[in-house]
């Protein structure tokens, strides 16, 4: 049903090759346990071709047994019900809908090809289709719209019963079309405090309806239903990216600290570094204890089960309490975080609605110097 | 002494009075027209790019005139701003004429009025000088008739010129020998010299400018200063050219120059007389006066780790402006910095600018104050310009303010703002009488501290610039100062407090705290801003907390991204300065600091 352009050969055939070459640098013995196509549009690969790049993974890394879970995000305009069985069949457990919105006003402002009845169409589909986890993704704050506008649109995406939603709040960053609208004043983000109105609307509404949020733009019905994959982003389980831009993380060992690596970020680069026999590598970064306490407190800020104080401390040596006593003691009266003791006494940081709305500043404001 | 004559170039600002003594030097042929470079007595940068001369410059020129003579011209340059009025009057003293120079469109100014008073009351002959007569609005008629009536002076001596353009330098030159008296004095008297002025030279130190009355000078003569009772050894004595020209010996009535080995201007007065040791002059030249500071303003290195650079830095302008002082100073939100005396607001502009542009510094200022004097319960008197240490109401008697005599001239139909400028700035005794047709001189005596708030600004503004604004200081008055702190979340911000007339306190109270509201950035949590007098609260502005910052995609783990982000917000965190625990950023100072009203439409 889909031509086999030269272009998407080519590009498959890149990433089959640079599977063998980060496997054979990939040093950590942990088998993988979740497999994630995403980032741009993996839906438009035909299931063989995604099927091509799984392979070649199995052959070169350390899957775990029986099958790891595999999440694929995918556009609208290619999920169909033959699609979906496809995707099954490779093994898909997840699948991210990348459906934006169910208004046309909307969907054509974001520049998307399907309509507000297609993306309920899809919706039904994928639900029947017997994944797992089923997300259906939007995105607010879309110029002009109100609240009721935007709980219209949370009202149709739980309507569906997906096991999974996520929120973004439209950004606009400057190199890109919006960005260069933006500039010509003909598209702005909403002004704070109409984000801050859509944004606790979002977790309230979801939180009533059964889907409460876990991050800050993330929700699912149940924790099993939550993505096992991107968590690994947030606690510091190496993970390793193949393809244009994608991230790489390993975690220190005895001969090195913690290494966070990305690609090349154009795809022609990439594709010619690989071509040439390289790894398609464009910088890298060495991380200390206190870049990894920075992203941990960062990162938990935006996590319902908030940040592991004592973790914290015993794999970084900061005791972030200890070091903010006086900020603590604001936030928690501002109510913007609690201190919260686990089951085996473990103590958590963890925000609140309000702290999660403002989490980039917090984790600013905290002092991380570490212990001399 | 017949072939000297000693005269100075006075002006309103912008009159051209740096252009006129440019052509004068370069048709006495005292400089190369290839070497020549526009205002050459302006020599600083900032007097060029402002077009007033703040140090003054004194240079000899050879002319031969039309009977056939060479006379020696000794050009005293003086300062163009009236918070230099006490070097102005030593550069007068040393001269026996003077040129009053009329911009031939703009007519007389005040600063024209109050310069012809000066020159006079030091009895100095002076003929008027039209200059600007080049220009198509230039209205040498009706110029003419306002020398007569507002300057008393006879228009028909007057000398029309372009110093731009070259034209009339001759007849003026001429007029300088023909209608100027030579200077007087006795040659073989006790030595009695004027110090008129100092320069400084990195290779020979303190270059000091004096004008002969009595007697000789010659190296190497001991010479006494009488004021300030120092003793140097004379190296060597000259004529100011462009350069400095050594001659074997300089007699009375002579403008020169003096070496004597010392290695800065500190401590030297101007003023000051000097005479020789062995054989002193039985008084010293009169009408000495202490240079006094009267605007002081604390000053803070924007980056706490440039107060070294800015100790340096004051040390060396120190050097060759002796009117500065300072002294260290410090504060809770600003850190080190100095707390420094000025002459006038313009010279506190003029140090500021140097520091910034020729030492590289960024400053913080704190509102500039008046001296206060300040008699306590126990009738002790106090000094106070610095709202840090102003004693506490309940034990203050009494409090006097510094005031000034306001000469404003302005065309008639700005009267009625001036007046009510005038009157809002607390002026008392304010009266105006009729110069030439449609011009106006209002006088008034004003508090200083009221001036030192954006007044010159105001005045511009209502009188839509034609406004021209002069002053003396006149004496002490009884006053109603409070001090006004500044309050950030309960806590005080010392280096924004200040010392104002209670009238005052409120409207300057609520102007700080609104910009104070509008240039420190939404944190986490409320900020109260408060104005308060003493435990009063006077003003208030609130900042809300920011309510949602955070960025919606935080996964695919480019999290390095993310970290960066955050490490540049610490950075710029880290420039702030805190107060409690609120974080201000100095641009917030700068912005509450400055007295201009430019960014409120922000």
């Amino acid at each position: 049903m889909r031509s086999a352009s030269a272009a998407r050969l080519r590009f498959v055939s890149r990433l089959v090759e640079e599977v063998a070459l980060a496997a054979a640098e990939w040093r950590d013995p942990r088998p993988f346990d979740t497999v994630y196509f995403g980032g741009g549009t993996p839906s438009q690969l035909s299931a063989e071709e995604l099927g091509r790049v799984l392979d070649a993974c199995r052959a070169h890394l350390t899957f775990e047994t029986p099958a790891p879970w595999v999440f694929l995000e995918a556009n609208p305009e290619d999920v169909t019900a033959e699609a979906c069985a496809a995707w099954r069949a490779l093994g898909v457990r997840t699948l991210s809908l990348g459906v934006q919105s169910f208004s046309d006003e909307t969907l054509r402002f974001l520049g998307r090809r399907h309509s507000g009845r297609q993306a309920r169409a899809v919706g039904e589909t994928a639900l029947a289709a017997g994944f797992d986890t089923v997300s259906i993704d939007l995105i607010f704050g879309v110029r002009g719209q109100t609240a009721d506008d935007w709980r219209r649109e949370l009202e149709a995406a739980v309507a569906l019963a997906p096991q999974h939603v996520s929120c973004y709040q439209l950004t606009i960053h400057p190199d890109t079309r919006f960005g260069v609208q933006a500039k010509h004043g003909q598209l702005s983000e909403l002004p704070e405090d109409d984000q801050a109105t859509l944004f606790e609307l979002t977790h309230r509404f979801l939180a009533d309806a059964g889907w409460p949020a876990y991050e800050v733009s993330n929700f699912a019905r149940g924790p099993a239903h939550q993505s096992r994959h991107n968590r690994k982003y947030w606690d510091h389980t190496p993970y390793l990216g193949l393809g244009p831009s994608a991230h790489s993380l390993a975690a220190a060992d005895a001969s090195s600290p913690a290494r966070r690596w990305w690609n090349e970020r154009g795809t022609p680069r990439w594709e010619k570094r690989l071509a040439a026999g390289e790894r398609p590598i464009e910088a890298q970064e060495l991380l200390g204890p206190k870049d990894l306490a920075a992203e941990a407190l960062l990162l938990g800020l935006r996590t319902t089960d908030g940040l592991d104080l004592d973790g914290l401390r015993a794999r970084y040596g900061v005791d972030l309490l200890a070091a903010n006593d006086t900020l603590v003691a604001r936030l928690v009266d501002e109510g913007h975080v609690v201190v919260r003791a686990d089951a085996e006494g473990g103590r958590w940081l963890v925000p609140t609605l309000s702290g999660m709305a403002v989490a980039d500043g917090l984790a600013a404001a905290f002092d991380l110097s570490l212990p001399n | 002494m017949d072939h000297i004559r000693n005269f100075c170039i006075i002006a309103h600002i912008d009159h051209g009075k740096s252009t006129l003594a440019d052509r004068l030097i370069q048709r006495c042929g005292a400089v190369e027209d290839r070497e020549f470079r526009d205002q050459i007595l302006d020599s600083m940068d900032l007097e060029r790019e402002r077009g007033i001369t703040i140090k003054a410059n004194t240079v000899t020129l050879p002319y031969t005139a039309r009977d056939g003579k060479t006379y020696e011209l000794n050009l005293i340059d003086t300062p163009g701003h009236v918070d230099f009025s006490h070097e102005v009057r030593r550069s007068l003293m040393s001269c026996e004429g003077a040129l009053l120079v009329v911009d031939a469109s703009q007519g007389v100014e005040a600063q024209t009025v109050a310069n012809l008073y000066l020159a006079t009351e030091f009895g100095l002959t002076v003929v008027p000088v039209i200059n600007k007569i080049d220009l198509p609005s230039a209205e040498v008629d009706r110029v003419m008739e306002e020398i007569d009536r507002d300057l008393g002076l006879d228009p028909f001596e007057s000398i029309q010129v372009s110093a731009k353009m070259g034209t009339g330098i001759d007849d003026l030159l001429e007029a300088i020998v023909t209608k100027l008296p030579p200077p007087k004095g006795d040659p073989e008297a006790p030595l009695k010299a004027l110090l008129f002025d100092a320069q400084y030279d990195s290779y020979r130190g303190a270059v000091l400018l004096v004008r002969l009355f009595d007697g000789k000078l010659k190296a190497p003569t001991r010479v006494r200063l009488m004021h300030s009772d120092a003793e140097h050894k004379v190296e060597e004595v000259g004529n100011q050219t462009l350069k400095r020209v050594p001659v074997p010996q300089l007699s009375a009535g002579e403008v020169g120059y003096v070496l004597a080995g010392m290695k800065s201007l500190a401590g030297l007065a101007i003023g000051d007389t000097l005479t020789e040791a062995d054989r002193p002059a039985a008084e010293p030249v009169p009408g000495y006066r202490e240079a006094k500071p009267v605007v002081f303003s604390s000053m803070y290195p924007m980056d706490t780790n440039d107060y070294e650079d800015l100790t340096k830095a004051l040390e060396k302008l120190k050097l060759n402006d002796a009117s500065l002082v300072y002294e260290k100073d410090s504060s809770a939100a600003l850190g080190f910095g100095f707390r420094c005396g000025f002459l006038g607001l313009l010279h506190l502009d003029v140090v500021q600018e140097r520091l910034e542009r020729e030492y590289d510094l960024s400053l913080i200022l704190s509102a500039p104050s008046v001296r206060y004097r300040i008699v306590l319960n126990n009738d002790k008197e106090v000094w106070i310009d610095n709202p840090t240490f102003y004693p506490d109401p309940a034990q203050i008697k009494e409090a006097y303010e510094p005031y000034i005599k306001a000469a404003i001239m302005t065309p008639e139909r700005y009267l009625g703002a001036v007046m009510e400028l005038c009157r809002e700035r607390r002026g008392v005794e304010t009266t105006y009488h009729f110069l030439a047709a449609g011009r106006m001189e209002v006088t008034s005596q004003l508090p200083l501290a009221e001036v030192l708030f954006d007044f010159y600004d105001r005045l511009k503004s209502i009188t839509q610039g034609y406004g021209s604004f002069d002053y003396e200081m006149l004496d002490y008055r009884l006053g109603d100062m409070v001090k006004v702190d500044i309050l950030v979340n309960g806590e005080k911000v010392d280096a924004l407090s200040q010392l104002v007339h209670r009238e005052f306190s409120r409207p300057r109270a609520l102007r700080y705290t609104e910009r104070l509201a509008k240039k420190i950035p939404r944190q986490q949590f409320k900020i109260a801003i408060q104005g308060a007098i003493g435990g009063q609260i006077i003003a208030r502005s609130t900042i809300n907390p920011f309510r949602k910052d955070v960025t919606a995609k935080c996964y695919g783990g480019d999290i390095s991204r993310k970290r960066k982000l955050l490490e540049k917000q610490k950075e710029g965190k880290k420039k702030m300065k805190m107060v409690g625990n609120v974080e201000i950023p100095q641009s917030a100072f700068v912005s509450v600091l400055k007295t201009e009203d430019d960014d409120d439409d922000e």
